[in-house]
């Protein structure tokens, strides 16, 4: 048996590495990566139409906000905490960024950058409630989510926005919002999600997050800032929010009307937690939340192919949510059984 | 155990007034720590406000105590809702009920179609209702008391599971029928017998459903051993637990409590409506954040363990009378949008309040 020079023995120092570091797929992503593949087929085989780029496009296009929505809301829930308020900022970034193409007739990067910025600074706000009030996030983000709504409907008056030029057309399903074939809102998301992947699973701050949800008392004591990062946490999805707003825009027709965002919150939470994220904090997976994203997507146009009532994807939603946490909560009984 | 023994009672003072502490400082606390003084105040300070703004003639009609009191219809549905969230709260472990108003709308669907395209007599149809309701809390309860479910996810997930059951079952129309239309009589306004005559009308869907609801609710909490234990749960699950309570069954049932709160909810909504809307609790906010602001405005602390019937009645009624206010100071589209913003402001001002309560004095 090797002995390093530190004198403990290789194998336990390969027990500690392996332990510290969370394998790089969980068993809970490599399900949800079954449950797709097969609901997919299914699909292609019950509605031909599916499995084809002019269904597969807008399926990725629609996944693309939620999931980058649900990269900063892992963050968020992995300290244990929750951001019910991202459909208010998703529609008060949406029409201030809409009014001031229409107005002002901003060029792209100025655009994204007050969306970005815009968002950043409702996630700041929630952050700082959230982290320096100490009060329970789920209250505080509600109560923000009707001031963000109040705002946003302020800016829209009492109709739509009209007549928005394409500037976010590289952001849309058409033509213009691919490169080979791939629409550039998901490869921004890929990107995204991988970058979030490394955060959390190889730097310190990444993990000082999991500590924070697993402990945050014992995280303090540890010397982890916990305040800071998790104002940062909700400070992130501010600004995802607001990228987030520019493919809405972008998604939909010159008009923007005052339903956007509406219910998203629930959306990208269902997203987070059908992908493993433990609600209690401490636990979780931006790999999980894209395909928790693209499982939620798929249900949803798959119902609608089919020819079902499109509620009814709403249903499955929710059964998803019970099966996927209901097998967490059984295996991790087994586990402390055994 | 001291858990099912100690009294939960957020008025129960932690040490006696010391001798010699000013009347302002004694005032503050009382205002700080016992949420149904504050709110009373702040009643009586909105009372105030509006009568001078009426008598200053800026308002679009008069606020009297006729307008204060057609603003009760709405206050039936979210004090009910408010109770519901205080008993599922009240029993801890992050409790908390967002699948209300699916609930309600599921459950008005069923009511409508029993009582209006069925022919069921009202009673029968209200029965069904409750059992309804019932049901669909009970399916909540069993995910959390005995699965093991975080609140928040399993509720998440009935919430969209009702809600897409009401879309569906209804073919996403109202259920309507002339029976329907009549049933808005019971939404109606009605003089009081003997002292009527002095007082203004009074809705009255606050006499059949929205009094007996606070009674038994009250007299659940505060007169059973069920609410004792509901208490001491809620403050420790742990201690609970060991002191012998049978926990389980008793978290299962304020879910289930939730349920048939969320059936009688849905057959006032369907009165109010005169039509079984199957998006009648989740249309725009839907029910469940109003009810869950009530509750946290309330005085119910969000951990589990303190809130009180009372604070319940008395945030539904600053609420309903805020809105209310609003409505007459900037009429139409405006106020709708301002009491968005009413809405969120109080629920911050009153999280950050009970928090700041905690720190201070130990206590709501």
């Amino acid at each position: 048996m090797s002995v390093d020079e530190r004198g403990v023995s290789a194998p336990a120092v390969r027990a500690t590495a392996r332990r510290i570091l969370p394998p790089p797929v969980t068993g809970q992503e490599l399900v949800l990566v079954g449950v797709i593949v097969v609901l997919w087929v299914l699909l292609g085989l019950f509605t031909p139409a599916f499995l084809s780029a002019g269904s597969i496009r807008p399926l990725l296009v629609s996944v693309a906000p939620i999931a980058l929505i649900g990269v900063g809301m892992t963050f968020i829930i992995i300290t244990a905490g929750i951001d019910v308020s991202v459909g208010g900022a998703i529609m008060l970034c949406a029409v201030v960024t809409a009014k001031s193409l229409v107005d002002f007739d901003l060029a792209l990067p100025l655009a994204i950058a007050l969306s970005i910025g815009l968002g950043l600074l409702l996630g700041l706000l929630n952050g700082v409630l959230i982290a320096y009030g100490r009060v329970h996030a789920i209250i505080i983000t509600f109560g923000t989510a009707n001031i963000f709504q109040f705002l946003a409907l302020r800016v829209f008056g009492s109709s739509t926005v009209n007549g928005i030029p394409g500037t976010f057309d590289v952001f849309g399903r058409g033509e213009a919002g691919r490169t080979f074939g791939v629409p550039h809102s998901f490869l921004i998301t890929i990107v995204i999600v991988a970058v979030a992947w490394w955060y959390l699973r190889h730097t310190s701050g990444g993990r000082n997050l999991f500590a924070i949800g697993g402990n945050a008392q014992a995280a303090r004591l540890a010397g982890i800032a916990v305040q800071p990062r998790i104002l940062a946490a909700y400070a992130l999805t501010g600004a995802l929010v607001g990228l987030a707003a520019c493919f809405f825009i972008a998604a939909g027709t010159s008009t923007l009307d005052q339903a956007v965002g509406s219910g998203r919150e629930l959306a990208v939470i269902a997203a987070v937690v059908i992908g493993g994220t433990s609600i209690l904090g401490g636990r979780g997976s931006v790999i999980g939340t894209l395909l928790g994203a693209i499982l939620v997507q798929t249900v949803t146009s798959g119902v609608t192919q089919l020819g079902w009532p499109s509620q009814l994807a709403n249903l499955f939603v929710g059964v998803f949510i019970i099966i996927a946490v209901g097998t967490d909560l059984l295996r991790q009984r087994a586990r402390k059984a055994s | 155990m001291t858990a099912t023994t100690e009294h939960p009672s957020p008025a129960a003072p932690a040490a006696p007034p010391e001798k010699g502490r000013g009347l302002f400082s004694r005032a503050l606390e009382a205002l700080l720590t016992q949420r149904v003084v504050l709110l009373v105040v702040l009643i009586v300070l909105l009372l105030v406000g509006m009568s001078i703004l009426d008598a200053a003639g800026v308002l679009s009609g008069s606020f009297n105590a006729d307008y204060l009191a057609s603003a009760l219809i709405s206050a039936v549905p979210l004090a009910m809702l408010g109770l519901a969230q205080l008993m599922v709260i009240l029993s801890g472990r992050g409790g908390i009920d967002l699948s209300v108003g699916s609930m309600v709308s599921l459950t008005g669907v069923v009511f409508g179609f029993a009582y209006g395209l069925w022919g069921w007599s009202l009673i029968a149809a209200l029965v069904l209702a409750i059992l309804v309701g019932g049901v669909c809390g009970a399916i909540n309860g069993v995910l959390v008391a005995y699965i093991g479910f975080p609140p928040l996810i399993a509720t998440l997930a009935t919430y969209y599971a009702y809600r897409s059951l009401a879309l569906v079952v209804s073919d996403q129309k109202p259920v309507n029928s002339p029976v329907i239309q009549d049933f808005y009589s019971a939404a109606q306004s009605v003089e009081l017998p003997l002292i009527g005559g002095s007082l203004p009308l009074i809705p009255l869907g606050i006499f059949t459903f929205l009094i007996p609801t606070i009674v038994i609710v009250w007299l659940l909490l505060n007169k059973t051993t069920f609410g004792r234990r509901l208490y001491a749960l809620g403050t420790n699950n742990v201690a609970a637990t060991w002191s012998g309570i049978n926990v389980k069954p008793n978290r299962m049932a304020v879910y289930i409590a939730s349920g048939v709160i969320s059936g009688l909810v849905a057959v006032v909504t369907v009165a109010q409506f005169a039509s079984a809307r199957p998006d009648a609790g989740t249309s725009g906010n839907g029910m469940a954040l109003p009810s869950i602001t009530i509750a946290v405005l309330g005085g119910v602390a969000i951990t589990g363990g303190i809130g009180r019937v009372a604070g319940i009645v008395l945030s539904t009624l600053l609420i309903v009378w805020i809105n209310a206010s609003i409505l007459l100071t900037l009429p139409g589209n405006d106020g709708t949008q301002f009491q968005l913003l009413a809405l969120g402001v109080v629920l911050i001002f009153a999280s950050l309040l009970n928090g700041l309560t905690r720190r201070k004095y130990g206590g709501i």
